[in-house]
């Protein structure tokens, strides 16, 4: 125990990283790739995103083309990896965004309770009896046509549908926590609400929140291309993985590795926030100093 | 009868394996009670679950065997093994609430085990059996009882009816893994008595498994002591208590905090068992206070010192010379201040109630059912007050009141002369005047937060100190609760249990309060661990002048801390006063019930009561609350009219319908020489 306090900082998070769970670090492991693939991809594509005529369109897997050709014929693994950065930046930072103000509100509603937690918990669920996308088409035109198609409105879009279904969550997870002593020690003390919710039950909440963040940026890449399949999201031709699926899957017998292609790709993706995000759940789960325990 | 040979039990954990027994050997005679004593975590219930054949999933046996009159139980196959317990080996859980299931009638869950068992051939001979059974373990009214479900009995009947499972096949041998552990002082006498008197109807062996040395003092033949998954003495009873050989059980007993009050400053156990940093050598060896330096690297094994007594350690002959006197330190009490200080915190007429107020249900009529009835009582600058009462008596609701979770119905709370407003309405300087401490310290700390924020938290909040004050101030904190300053940086579950009530008490005393409510603050901790607190507490009144209420349902551990303490029943005090007058004559009934109740090893001779059974009438709600449960009982005055307080010459208050100079006599019936036993420890 003594080492441990003497030991650097350095050494402390190489330890943490060596007892972490394996599945963590395959997750991050993924993740690190796909940030890479995201911010090198457009100078190693050998085609542009935009780019006609790079082959026989719908030509299937080749070496030149390992993820075939579109219709139009554009090259899809060049799209892929010109779309990584737009797929990344767009559904993490919404998710991002919907996990703080849902965790918020739904742990101020669970801490609050009485009154307040009822009609927040009424609104909430108005919010969620709207479909997603119908949520989503309001927002956008709320915002007015000048806006749409923005990447920052995408984002804010994406949030104004996860936050209520988050905060639901988040609001459940709290209010076991807030029976506890601790957080009874902390408000005879005098502590305020703030405090409270930011030390007590965010971090006790934090695992269930995470895994929640991790299932839902999953699910942000398809709700970004369905928008704009309906065109209301991101535009043609940008290459949005999402969008690119759902312009590719009438023609997946005919080609199916065009649509398996971007397909696969978001699925790694979702299964590397997944790993990483549980694996993060479950090392909060624990005090940081395995070697204890 | 049974014969345990060399059981070796290893745990499979993350970080490696565990051995929870090491190489434990013992006999069990027919008929014969042995005790298994330790601190938790010294792997007393996995040998207990091997007596049954009974490995756990995660659990590994390396060697050894279970014999049963030679039949080795841990090679069995699965069906006869079934066969066997609850035929042969009865098992009584520590939590009955868990050791039955919620959605079974008790009586049909009795049916079933003996059915299985093919004690009796049909379901209506089982039925009378099971009513029978019943009445034997002194069940009440057993015909209605069978078809009652669990948590329609009390935490005690319960218990009982796990026994009368237990020994319902007649099997030779009864497995107890701390059965009275979650019971109350009284409830616990009750069962120890129903246990001897099943033993001497039917001849049944017991290993009984518990962490209090005073229980096995009442009930067992030969105690054993574990530490650290060995075996390291055992010996007939009244030879370990007299002359043990081995320092944790002189330490051990020494942790027992007897109501006599002579041993409170004793040398106890110091520090805690820490499976992960054992020596080669004597497993206690970081702990021993008798140790020479070979100790540490050479294993010690149980010899023979005696006939029937052995003990593992190399220096027993030195030991066993000592006269237990050296054990005996101080029998000054600490509790000895001087008297009527400035009252501090007021309480006057106070009823409180869980009800919710609506105006619909006053419409309706409906009376508040009152957890507290009329409460009066103070406590000075600097003083203790104890609380002592079983569960269900309202004691904590009187520290959720003080503190402002709950507000009164009627009645005053002052404090330093002013009406306590609602907690919303408190000033910070009224929040740190009045810190609480909770019974649980599992549940009291923020798992994921560090020692270090956990005390700094109040800090901020109420002194507003820089950093480098405050990182002081923690260290100085931590320090006055015996801990290490490198513990800032842990959190609580690289603690124990009784490092992190240490935590929480410092939690309490950072904010400099005038009074710290501590609500059953020991009954979650090991024994030794519970004296060192008591301890700790009592020297940081003598320091910091903090005024407490301690509120227990331990009348021994009040002994020795409080100045003035108040005994409730039901929600009402039935007696106040000092804290060395409660334990002389007069007694209130029930205080006298409540002493007789505590395990004292010194006093083998407590004297059991007629029948096991409870003997209940129905309780009134106008007359005296303890009129139901009153040996003393005096007809209809005592159902009907509210007793008055009867002052004695020295202050002291008794609130019953029998007047003062009979109840001193009335304990002659009850309690002839434990009560001339307890005045003389006490004068």
């Amino acid at each position: 125990m003594t080492a441990w306090t003497t030991t650097s900082a350095t050494s402390r998070s190489r330890r943490l990283w060596e007892s972490a769970p394996a599945s963590f670090k395959v997750g991050v492991a993924m993740l690190i790739g796909h940030i890479l693939l995201a911010s090198v991809g457009p100078f190693v594509a050998p085609f542009g995103s935009a780019e006609i005529g790079t082959g026989i369109p719908l030509s299937g897997m080749s070496l030149a083309h390992p993820m075939g050709v579109d219709q139009i014929g554009r090259d899809v693994f060049s799209r892929v990896l010109y779309g990584a950065h737009i797929v990344i930046v767009l559904s993490l930072a919404g998710t991002a965004l919907g996990l703080v103000i849902g965790s918020l509100v739904g742990l101020l509603s669970a801490y609050v309770g009485g009154l307040f937690d009822e009609i927040a918990q009424r609104v909430i669920e108005a919010f969620v009896s709207i479909p997603y996308l119908v949520l989503g088409l309001l927002a956008v035109y709320a915002a007015g046509p000048g806006l749409a198609g923005q990447p920052a409105l995408m984002v804010i879009v994406i949030a104004i549908v996860y936050a209520p279904r988050i905060a639901r969550m988040a609001r459940a997870a709290a209010l076991d926590i807030v029976t506890r002593d601790f957080v009874t020690a902390a408000r005879l003390r005098g502590d305020g609400a703030w405090s409270i919710i930011r030390r007590d039950l965010a971090p006790n909440a934090a695992s269930t929140l995470l895994v929640e963040f991790a299932l839902r940026t999953g699910y942000a890449p398809a709700l970004i291309g369905a928008f704009g399949f309906l065109g209301f999201g991101v535009q043609p031709p940008t290459p949005e993985w999402g969008l690119m699926i759902s312009e590719n899957r009438n023609l997946i017998l005919v080609s199916p590795v065009t649509v398996l292609g971007p397909g696969l790709t978001l699925a790694s993706l979702v299964v590397a926030v997944n790993l990483t995000a549980e694996g993060l759940a479950r090392i909060l789960g624990r005090s940081a100093d395995f070697s204890v325990r | 009868m049974i014969e345990v040979q060399d059981l070796t039990i290893d745990y499979e954990t993350a970080s490696g394996r565990l051995r929870a027994a090491d190489a434990v050997s013992f006999t069990l005679a027919p008929s014969e009670v042995l005790g298994l004593v330790g601190e938790s975590g010294s792997g007393k219930s996995t040998v207990a679950l091997a007596l049954l054949g009974h490995v756990a999933a995660t659990a590994r046996l390396v060697r050894g065997q279970v014999l049963l009159r030679g039949e080795n139980l841990l090679s069995l196959p699965p069906a006869l093994l079934a066969a066997s317990r609850g035929r042969r080996i009865g098992f009584v859980p520590q939590n009955p609430a868990a050791g039955l299931s919620p959605h079974l009638r008790v009586g049909g869950q009795f049916v079933e085990l003996v059915l299985q068992h093919g004690v009796v051939g049909s379901r209506q001979e089982a039925m009378t059996l099971a009513r029978d059974q019943f009445a034997l373990v002194g069940l009440p009214e057993p015909h209605q009882l069978v078809r009652r479900y669990p948590h329609e009995l009390s935490g005690g009947q319960q218990q009982r009816v796990c026994i009368a499972m237990a020994v319902a096949c007649r099997p030779e041998l009864l497995v107890l893994d701390e059965p009275t552990t979650g019971l109350d002082v009284t409830t616990q006498a009750r069962i120890i008595d129903l246990l001897k008197d099943l033993r001497s109807r039917f001849d049944i062996g017991m290993l009984y498994v518990t962490h209090d040395l005073g229980v096995l003092a009442q009930i067992a033949d030969r105690v054993g002591v574990m530490y650290a998954g060995r075996l390291v003495e055992i010996a007939r009873a009244d030879r370990l208590f007299s002359n043990a050989g081995h320092p944790y059980s002189r330490g051990l007993i020494a942790s027992v905090a007897s109501v006599e009050g002579t041993t409170v400053r004793a040398r106890r156990l110091r520090g805690m068992l820490r499976r992960k940093e054992l020596p080669a050598g004597c497993a206690f060896f970081p702990r021993c206070d008798q140790s020479e330096p070979s100790c540490a690297d050479r294993p010690q094994a149980l010899e023979c010192v005696s006939d029937g007594h052995s003990v593992a350690c190399q220096r027993w002959k030195a030991i066993l010379t000592q006269s237990t006197a050296t054990v005996e330190a101080e029998t000054q009490s600490v509790s000895s201040r001087t008297a009527n200080p400035a009252p501090l915190v007021r309480l006057d007429d106070v009823s409180i109630t869980y009800d919710r107020r609506s105006v619909w249900r006053r419409l309706l009529g409906c009376k508040d059912r009152l957890v507290v009835k009329d409460l009066t009582f103070s406590i000075g600058e600097g003083e203790i007050v104890g609380l002592v009462g079983e569960s269900g008596s309202g004691k904590s609701t009187i520290a959720r009141a003080l503190s402002g979770l709950l507000a009164p119905v009627r009645g005053d709370i002052r404090f330093r002369g002013l009406p306590l407003p609602r907690l919303a309405d408190r000033s910070l300087d009224l929040r740190r005047d009045i810190q609480y401490v909770f019974q649980n310290p599992d549940a009291s700390l923020n798992p994921r937060e560090r020692v270090h924020t956990a005390l700094s938290r109040p800090l901020l909040l109420y002194f507003k100190p820089d950093h480098r004050e405050a990182d002081q101030r923690t260290r100085q904190i931590l320090q006055e609760v015996h801990l290490e300053p490198s513990y800032a940086t842990r959190f609580p579950d690289q603690l124990s249990g009784g490092e992190r009530q240490r935590v929480a008490l410092a939690r309490a005393l950072v904010a400099r309060p005038a009074v710290i409510l501590c609500d059953e603050i020991l009954s979650a901790l090991d024994v030794s661990v519970q004296a060192s607190i008591i301890e700790l507490l009592a020297g940081l009144r003598r320091e910091t002048g903090v005024a407490m209420l301690f509120i227990s349902h331990d009348l021994a551990v009040v002994r020795h801390l409080a100045d003035q303490t108040g005994v409730l029943f039901r929600g009402a005090l039935v007696e106040f006063g000092r804290t060395e007058m409660l334990f002389q004559p007069p007694f209130h009934p029930y205080t006298e019930e409540l002493l007789l109740a505590v395990p004292a090893y010194r006093k083998q001779a407590r004297r059991s009561r007629p029948s096991a059974s409870l003997k209940t009438r129905t309780p009134s709600s106008h007359g005296c609350v303890y009129a139901s449960r009153c040996q003393h009982h005096r007809g209809r005055i005592c159902d009907e009219e509210v007793p008055p307080w009867r002052h004695t010459v020295s202050g002291h208050a008794i609130r019953c319908h029998i007047p003062l100079s009979e109840l001193e006599n009335e304990r002659v019936i009850g309690i002839d020489e434990d009560g001339a036993r307890l005045a003389a420890a006490i004068s």
